[in-house]
C-alpha cells in the first residue's frame, strides 16, 4: 500500500533516473519493516470526499469541522480506540463492525456493564448526507451524536474528560492531536469532531445497483421484477402490482432521512418519536433506515425483531399493524382491492429479495481505509 | 370517609402525569428565519386569520375543499417581505416547508404572493368541514390547481424562510 503510494509520488518527478528510484525504494522498502504504525508518514491536509453526482451535493459537515487528511487518520484510530471506554473493554468497532456494514449482528447490543442497548445497532454508510441521527433522529451532527456511546453508561461508559485523560497518558495521542488541531490539548470536543471526520468518509457507492444506475451492470431477471416492484405502487383496479418501498427507501442512497411507523405493532412497546415530542401522531415512528448492504445488517427493525429479509417482506406483506399514527404511505395500500397490506405472491417475495441483495457493496466492507488501524502494524510486520 | 379521600387523591395523582402530556402535546408550526417576528402557530391561532378555501382532487380521484389560511397571510404577520417588499435581493427568499415525518418541500416566495399570482396556496387545518386525519394533519399544505400532489406536505411542523445562497 504504502510502497504503492510512494511509486504514485515518485512517478511524477520524471526528472529522476531509473537507477536512482529503484535505490530509493530499496531503502524505503528496508525502512519500512522496521518501522510502526504511527512512524508511518502521516497523510496531511484538506481530504477529498468522493462519491458519484447522484448522491447530491447536499452534504452535511460543519463548519467548525472540515475534513482533512490528519482527522481522518486520528478519528479512525479513535473509531478503533477500547481506551475511550470504561475498563478499555469497547470501542465504536464493537458495535460497527466493517464486515457487517458497520452493525454488530446483534438485536440488541452489550454494553461495558453488561446491560442491553434499549435499541438495534445501526449500519453506518453514507452518513456525510445524514442530517438526523438515532432511530429517533435526536442528534443533529455526528459530533453530537458520538459524545452519546462515549458516556452512555450501557455503551462505552466513559466520561469524555476521562477519556480525554487517559488518550493523553498513551504515547502518539498528543502529537496526532498536535497535526489536526494545532496544539497537544486533548479534550472531548477534539475526540468526536475527529471521529466524526473519519465516519464521513465511510461512503458507499459501489453496489451492483450503484453499478447499474452508471450502466455499469445489467440486472438478470429476477433483479428486474424485483426493482420495479420496489418502485412502483400497488393499483389493484387497474392491475398494476407492487410493493412501493421506494416510497420511504427510495433515490440512489437508499435513504432519504424520512421518519414514519411501517406498522410493525398497534400498541408499540418503544414508542419511537413520541417520546420526544409527546405528540400522539409520532408514536412508533422511527428513522427509516437506509436499505444499503441491507444483506449484511440483520437483524432488522429498531428491536432487531426480524432476522432475516424473508420475515421482513412477510411482514409489509401480510402483517402490516393498523394504528393511528401508521404511515399514511402504508393505509390501504396493497395489490388487493380492500387489502391492509401488500399482499404479494411468493416469487415477487423472491423478486424483492434479489433486488435487496443488489445493493450489497462488498468494497466497502473490503475497503483497507476503514479497516482497524492497529491490525494494519500487525500485518506490516 | 379517610379511604374515600384517599382513593380520589390516589386516582387525581394518577391523572396527573396524563393531564401534563396532553397540555404539552399541542401541534403547532414555528416560522422562523429571515422573519421579523419568529412565530408558532397552533389551531386556535390559525382561527384568527382570514379563512379561505382551496377545492383539489385527492388520491380517491373526488374532489376535497379544504380550509386554512393563505400562507402568505402567515408569512406577513411573521414580518417576511412580502407585497410591496417582494423585489430586488428578496426575490431570491425561498420558504422551505418541514412536516414531522422529516419531509420537506420549497415555495420561492413570489409563488406565494397575491400581487405575483393567483393560485392561493393555504395552510389547512379541515377537509370537507372536518379536522385533518391525524397521518395528514394537523396542518397541510394545499397548492391550488398543481397537478402534482407532492407539494401538498402533510403533517407541517415547520416554516423557514432563507435566502438561496
Ligand atoms: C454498545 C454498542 C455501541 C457502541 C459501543 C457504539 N454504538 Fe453507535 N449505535 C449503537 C446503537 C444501539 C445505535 C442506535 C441507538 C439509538 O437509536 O438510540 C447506534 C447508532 C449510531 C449512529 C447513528 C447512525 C444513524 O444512521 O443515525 C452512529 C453515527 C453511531 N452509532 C456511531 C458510533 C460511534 C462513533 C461510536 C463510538 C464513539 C459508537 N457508535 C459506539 C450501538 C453502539
Ligand atoms: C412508510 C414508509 C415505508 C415503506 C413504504 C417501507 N418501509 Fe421499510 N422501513 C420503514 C421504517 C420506518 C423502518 C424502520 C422501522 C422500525 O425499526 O421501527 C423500515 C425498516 C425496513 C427494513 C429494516 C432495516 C434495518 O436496517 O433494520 C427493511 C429491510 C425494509 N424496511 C424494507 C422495506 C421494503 C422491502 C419495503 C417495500 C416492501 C419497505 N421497506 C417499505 C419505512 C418504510
Amino acid at each position: 500500500m504504502l510502497i504503492e503510494r510512494y511509486k504514485l509520488k515518485l512517478n511524477r518527478y520524471t526528472s529522476l533516473s531509473k537507477v536512482g528510484v529503484l535505490a530509493f525504494l530499496f531503502s524505503l522498502t528496508i525502512g519500512l519493516s522496521a518501522w510502526t504504525y504511527y512512524e508511518d508518514p502521516i497523510p496531511t491536509g484538506s481530504f477529498q470526499l468522493v462519491y458519484p453526482a447522484n448522491f447530491g451535493n447536499r452534504i452535511n459537515v460543519p463548519a467548525d469541522n472540515p475534513t482533512t487528511k490528519q482527522g481522518v487518520y486520528l478519528g479512525r484510530l479513535l473509531f478503533y480506540e477500547t481506551a475511550l471506554s470504561a475498563g478499555n473493554k469497547l470501542s465504536c468497532s464493537s458495535c460497527h463492525r466493517q464486515e457487517k456494514a458497520f452493525t454488530d449482528g446483534k438485536a440488541l447490543s452489550e454494553g461495558v456493564d453488561h446491560v442491553l442497548s434499549t435499541r438495534n445497532s445501526m449500519s453506518l454508510a453514507n452518513l456525510l448526507w445524514t442530517r438526523k441521527f438515532f432511530w429517533d433522529g435526536r442528534a443533529a451532527s455526528l459530533e453530537e451524536q458520538a459524545a452519546t456511546p462515549l458516556s452512555n453508561p450501557h455503551e462505552m461508559g466513559q466520561s469524555l474528560t476521562i477519556s480525554a485523560q487517559k488518550l493523553s497518558r498513551i504515547q502518539s495521542y498528543p502529537a496526532l492531536f498536535k497535526l489536526v488541531y494545532g496544539d497537544t490539548l486533548i479534550n472531548g470536543d477534539r475526540i468526536v469532531k475527529a471521529i466524526a471526520q473519519f465516519e464521513r468518509t465511510l461512503i458507499s457507492a459501489n453496489s451492483r445497483y450503484d453499478q447499474y444506475l452508471r450502466n455499469a451492470y445489467q440486472p438478470n431477471e429476477l433483479e428486474q421484477k424485483g426493482m420495479a416492484l420496489f418502485n412502483q405502487f400497488p393499483q389493484p383496479e387497474k392491475g398494476i402490482r407492487g410493493a412501493n418501498c421506494a416510497h420511504c427507501h427510495g433515490g440512489a442512497k437508499t435513504y432519504m432521512e424520512l421518519f414514519h411507523n411501517n406498522g410493525l405493532d398497534s400498541i408499540p412497546k418503544d414508542e419511537g418519536i413520541e417520546t420526544l415530542t409527546g405528540l400522539p401522531a409520532d408514536r412508533g415512528r422511527f428513522k427509516v433506515p437506509t436499505l444499503r448492504n441491507i444483506a449484511l445488517t440483520a437483524p432488522y427493525m429498531h428491536d432487531g425483531r426480524f432476522k432475516t429479509m424473508e420475515e421482513v417482506i412477510d411482514h409489509y406483506s401480510d402483517h402490516i399493524k393498523q394504528s393511528a399514527s401508521l404511515s399514511s404511505f402504508l393505509q390501504g395500500e396493497s395489490n388487493e382491492i380492500g387489502g391492509t397490506s401488500l399482499k404479494l405472491l411468493p416469487e415477487e417475495k423472491k423478486e424483492l429479495i434479489a433486488f435487496l441483495n443488489m445493493l450489497t457493496d462488498s468494497t466497502f466492507i473490503s475497503n483497507p481505509a476503514f479497516s482497524n488501524p492497529r491490525l494494519r502494524i500487525a500485518s506490516n510486520k | 370517609m379517610k379511604k374515600i379521600s384517599l382513593i380520589t387523591a390516589l386516582a387525581f395523582l394518577s391523572l396527573l402525569p396524563l393531564l401534563t402530556i396532553a397540555q404539552s402535546q399541542q401541534a403547532a408550526v414555528k416560522i422562523t428565519g429571515e422573519v421579523a417576528t419568529p412565530l408558532t402557530i397552533n389551531n386556535e391561532d390559525l382561527q384568527k386569520f382570514n379563512q379561505t378555501t382551496v377545492v383539489r382532487k385527492d388520491r380517491d380521484g373526488k374532489d376535497h375543499t379544504y380550509s386554512g389560511v393563505p400562507v402568505a397571510d402567515l408569512l406577513q404577520k411573521a414580518g417576511v417581505t412580502m407585497g410591496p417588499e417582494l423585489k430586488g435581493e428578496n426575490l431570491t427568499k425561498y420558504l422551505l416547508v418541514d412536516a414531522s415525518d422529516g419531509y420537506q418541500v420549497t415555495f420561492a416566495l413570489a409563488e406565494l404572493d397575491k400581487s405575483y399570482t393567483d393560485r392561493v396556496i393555504i395552510l389547512a387545518n379541515q377537509v370537507d368541514g372536518k379536522p385533518l386525519l391525524p397521518a395528514d394533519g394537523p396542518f397541510r399544505i394545499i397548492v391550488q390547481d398543481e397537478k402534482k400532489p407532492a407539494r401538498c406536505i402533510k403533517q407541517v411542523v415547520s416554516f423557514k424562510i432563507a435566502f438561496a445562497k
